[in-house]
């Protein structure tokens, strides 16, 4: 009895490593929590066209496709880095819905971006105040959510999009 | 014989005890600043673990302005974070709720805490 | 160059740790121990020539040292120069080794001792040593070439260059790694199965000594982060905060266990886990904060493979150091002498309640790593979790500290125990007082409460004490007693300045005064400074009390050339009984916003410190 409580240092020890070894194997980013939106279905907001102010959709009237949503700003340089990325990602899934989100931007700024840049989105929707943002728990610039056919939330990535994250995580969901 | 002197000792805390609940209930008087007590419990999810209430990024400003408004639409601290909660994940709330999942957090401080003080009375009585 | 002779500095170091290791198997024969202290006073003197040979590199800022590039640059001031030296992860850790080593040199003159645990300890220590030093030499290498020739170095975070910060960490380590010669005594003590009498004492005087570093090196960290980090906010429970923490609690409890046992109650078996546990904490804190697996404000960057090496550090040494517990600790035969209520027991309690407390602090640090490792769900643990568990569980221990130095040892009866009853009814009425004349509030009265009896009954035990021994050997007496009013001092200072903290948001244009609390505060001008590495705007303002002026407060924002920073500087003033504490926000159309918080007491906390660290360092005794 003794002897096992003078071990329970140890145990403790060992057990705790253990977590710890798992975790940094894991090479998570502190910086980058897992989002609270994974599996839920997708936000039911309604999105104005950037390019024309009568034109809307409800995010939620999406069905049956699957959809890449990616919030941009012109001021964002992390953004313009993944920004031709956008259109590879077009090319190699004609089926995939690119929903493009201007958060906190002025709309002639963001205009003249994809005028200069190009508009790989099937659509633009306008987010001057960040309230659409606020429903998807985004906090920086860019962010990339990935949509299922059923409407669930089933991937977020933190930060410019890489050929990496595209060819070993997006590409597996799609 | 041997329990009064414990009684007669724990008097003077038990005294005690009364007085803090006293001074709780009348404390619930006193006003306090509601934005400084939210954003004091959420995390700035754009800077290096510090409070919503602490820092100026672009991200507090934008949800201390959020809480502001919610606050005039007089909603409850509850359903502030519950909102935030919903978006961001808990990661945003710095108090861990107290669900199955946090219940050991909760409770071992307090269980390993009780389980000693047993023991240590369980030897005093067993040396007088 | 300079490079080449700090990396010989410090493999020779190694080389000659590995010399003392070997040598300490050929015991019986003649220079052996010649030999060995040679080897530890070389060994020191090559540390000390790496460093400073780091530290010279920096000076001249020599950025073909990779080190140097990374950190530094041309056009800081030379103390932050020299700090620099520490204030990233590789120096930090070379600085770790040279303390290390100073440890043993200075334990090498020990004379209390018998020979046999005295050079075994040295053994032990030689092998932590060994340890560590692998680890920078294979890992963490300060002394690396830059591969490319640059002209400028990438320059320091702006915030770290202070002079609080800059001596912040050597004292912190002074009292982290001074645990790990705690360690090897009481590994060498177990071994040969000599925790006698005179190991207590030794024991008791180099805790003393790293325990006090250490108060003063957190002490430091806090009152750096509260005129820094701009919200009059001291402790944070940040992880890296709660890692320095930790080995801080278990110290607590060992110097009170090791008074404990001086008295003929003997707890052996506890006091050698608490020797053990302290060091086990520096380490395991220090693979916390330098794996980069936690969040911090004060997170050193890091990389995984830097985390593995020490987490397996942690492990070899811990595990070791536990087994060796398990097999050849042995428990006294000796009764506690347990009563309700006697200094003996309530030592125990003390005991049990920082322990609690500490592995409290322990469990909520990791918690979030272990439920994402299991979950996938990251959940934070901060401030009011902390909040609501340590404090409760050291309130009995902050009110039992109030009369245990009076208490005896023999009987359970507390000597002029009228005295400290009419002055706990004395202190509950003033503090009632005091709340009914600004506001009631829980923690506020408690804290007052608490620290009022603290200092009322410490005073009464002061004038026992003269009435029965003079001034006689006051220290031994009274010591407890300082320390502890220290720690009342210090709760009176965290309860006023945060329960009846006052803060204001204002907005001042040029020439405009606001009154705040019965102050005046007036924004006289703003003038722009031009220095050697950053271009300061200063805000000045005068602050008034009954139309006379009391001072000039000037809170400032500084831009930095190099790193493109912005930081805010606070206005302080300090006074005896409050803070007055401005800070320059945003301009919009000439118009300032400005904070403005008064902290009452909050100097108390740093005094209460000081008091408490003195008590520490004249605590240490040749008997």
């Amino acid at each position: 009895m003794n002897k096992l409580i003078l071990s329970l240092p140890i145990i403790l020890i060992f057990i705790i490593s253990i977590f710890l070894l798992i975790f940094l194997l894991q090479n998570k980013d502190p910086n980058v929590p897992p989002s609270a939106l994974l599996d839920k279905k997708i936000p039911p907001v309604n999105l104005v066209d950037l390019f024309n102010d009568n034109k809307l959709i409800n995010l939620s009237n999406l069905k049956n496709k699957e959809i890449l949503i990616n919030f941009f700003a012109s001021w964002c340089a992390p953004c313009k880095v993944e920004h031709p990325l956008l259109f590879q990602i077009k090319k190699q899934n004609p089926n995939l819905y690119i929903l493009g989100i201007n958060h906190k931007d002025k709309k002639h700024d963001a205009i003249n971006y994809l005028n200069q840049d190009g508009n790989p989105y099937d659509f633009v929707g306008v987010d001057k105040k960040g309230l659409i943002g606020l429903e998807f728990g985004v906090f920086g610039l860019p962010e990339t959510f990935l949509i299922n056919k059923s409407g669930k939330i089933i991937y977020k990535y933190l930060g410019p999009l890489t050929k990496k994250v595209i060819t070993n995580e997006i590409q597996h969901l799609l | 014989m041997k329990y009064s002197i414990f009684y007669k000792k724990s008097l003077f805390i038990y005294f005690y005890i009364i007085l803090i609940f006293v001074i709780t209930t009348i404390s619930e008087a006193s006003i306090e600043s509601d934005i400084k007590n939210i954003t004091s419990k959420l995390r700035c999810m754009t800077c290096q673990n510090q409070t919503i209430y602490s820092s100026d990024t672009e991200f507090s400003l934008s949800i201390k302005k959020i809480i502001r408004q919610k606050l005039k639409n007089n909603e409850s601290e509850k359903e502030i974070m519950d909102f935030l909660i919903n978006r961001y994940g808990e990661y945003i709330v710095l108090e861990p709720k107290f669900n199955k999942q946090n219940l050991f957090l909760w409770l071992f401080p307090f269980i390993i805490l009780a389980l000693s003080l047993v023991f240590f009375i369980l030897r005093i009585r067993k040396n007088t | 160059m300079i490079s080449l002779i700090g990396f010989s500095g410090l493999f020779f170091s190694f080389l000659l740790s590995i010399l003392i290791f070997v040598i300490y198997f050929f015991q019986n024969k003649k220079y052996s121990e010649k030999i060995l202290y040679y080897a530890i006073y070389s060994s020191f003197v090559c540390i000390l020539i790496s460093f400073f040979s780091l530290m010279f590199a920096y000076i001249n800022s020599d950025f073909t040292n990779y080190n140097v590039f990374q950190n530094s640059h041309s056009s800081k001031p030379l103390l932050y120069k020299i700090a620099g030296t520490w204030s990233n992860h590789e120096g930090s850790m070379l600085l770790w080794l040279v303390i290390m080593i100073f440890y043993n040199f200075l334990f090498s003159f020990n004379k209390t001792l018998d020979n046999n645990l005295k050079k075994l300890t040295i053994f032990f220590q030689t092998l932590l040593y060994l340890c560590f030093s692998s680890y920078v030499l294979f890992a963490s290498n300060p002394f690396l070439v830059n591969s490319i020739e640059m002209n400028e170095g990438l320059g320091l975070n702006p915030i770290l260059q202070d002079p609080a910060l800059a001596i912040h960490p050597p004292m912190l380590y002074f009292g982290y790694v001074g645990f790990s010669l705690i360690l090897s005594l009481a590994i060498a003590g177990l071994i040969l199965d000599k925790i006698n009498t005179k190991w207590i004492l030794v024991t008791k005087n180099w805790t003393l000594f790293c325990w006090s570093m250490l108060t003063g090196g957190i002490a430091l960290g806090s009152y750096w982060a509260y005129y820094e980090l701009g919200w009059g906010g001291w402790w944070f429970w940040d992880p890296v905060e709660n890692v320095s923490l930790m080995p801080w609690i278990a110290g607590l409890a060992l110097v009170h266990s090791l008074m404990l046992t001086q008295k003929e109650q003997l707890l052996k078996r506890w006091i050698v886990f608490l020797s053990i546990l302290c060091f086990s904490l520096s380490i395991f804190g220090t693979f916390l904060v330098r794996s980069g697996i936690l969040t911090s404000v004060h997170s050193f960057a890091s990389d995984s493979s830097r985390g593995i090496f020490i987490l397996i550090l942690f492990l070899v040494i811990t595990s070791f150091s536990f087994i060796v517990f398990i097999f050849k600790s042995t428990d006294s035969n000796k009764n506690l002498n347990l009563l309700f209520l006697n200094k003996t027991s309530t030592l125990v309690i003390n005991n049990i309640l920082m322990i609690v407390a500490c592995i409290t602090i322990l469990l909520g640090t990791i918690y979030p790593i272990i439920i994402e490792v299991i979950s996938n769900n990251r959940i934070s643990v901060g401030a009011p979790y902390y909040n609501s568990t340590v404090l409760p569980i050291l309130l009995p221990g902050f009110l039992l500290m109030s009369v245990a130095p009076a208490l005896s040892w023999q009987t359970n009866k507390l000597p002029k125990l009228k005295s400290y009853l009419f002055s706990f009814i004395l202190m509950s009425i003033i503090t009632l007082l005091v709340s009914y004349f600004t506001f009631f509030n829980t923690w506020g009265f408690i804290g007052i409460f608490l620290s009022l009896s603290i200092i009322g009954a410490s005073l009464i035990s002061f004038y026992n004490n003269y009435n029965n021994y003079g001034l006689k050997k006051f220290i031994i007496y009274n010591n407890a007693l300082i320390a502890h009013i220290g720690v009342g001092i210090m709760i009176m200072g965290i309860t006023c300045s945060s329960v009846f903290q006052s803060e204001s948001n204002l907005s001042f244009s040029i020439n405009e005064t606001k009154e705040v609390n019965g102050y005046i505060y007036k924004l006289e001008e703003t003038k722009i400074y031009n220095k050697k590495n950053y271009q300061e705007l200063v805000g000045v303002f005068k602050i008034y009390k009954n139309n006379k002026i009391i001072t000039k407060v000037k809170p400032s924002k500084r831009y930095y050339n190099v790193s493109k920073m912005i930081t805010t500087e606070v206005g302080i003033y300090r006074h005896w009984f409050q803070d007055f504490y401005i800070i320059l926000g945003s301009e919009n159309d000439n118009k300032w916003s400005v904070k403005i918080y008064q902290n009452p007491l909050v100097n108390f906390i740093w005094f209460g410190v000081v008091l408490m660290i003195i008590s520490g360092l004249i605590g240490i005794r040749k008997k």
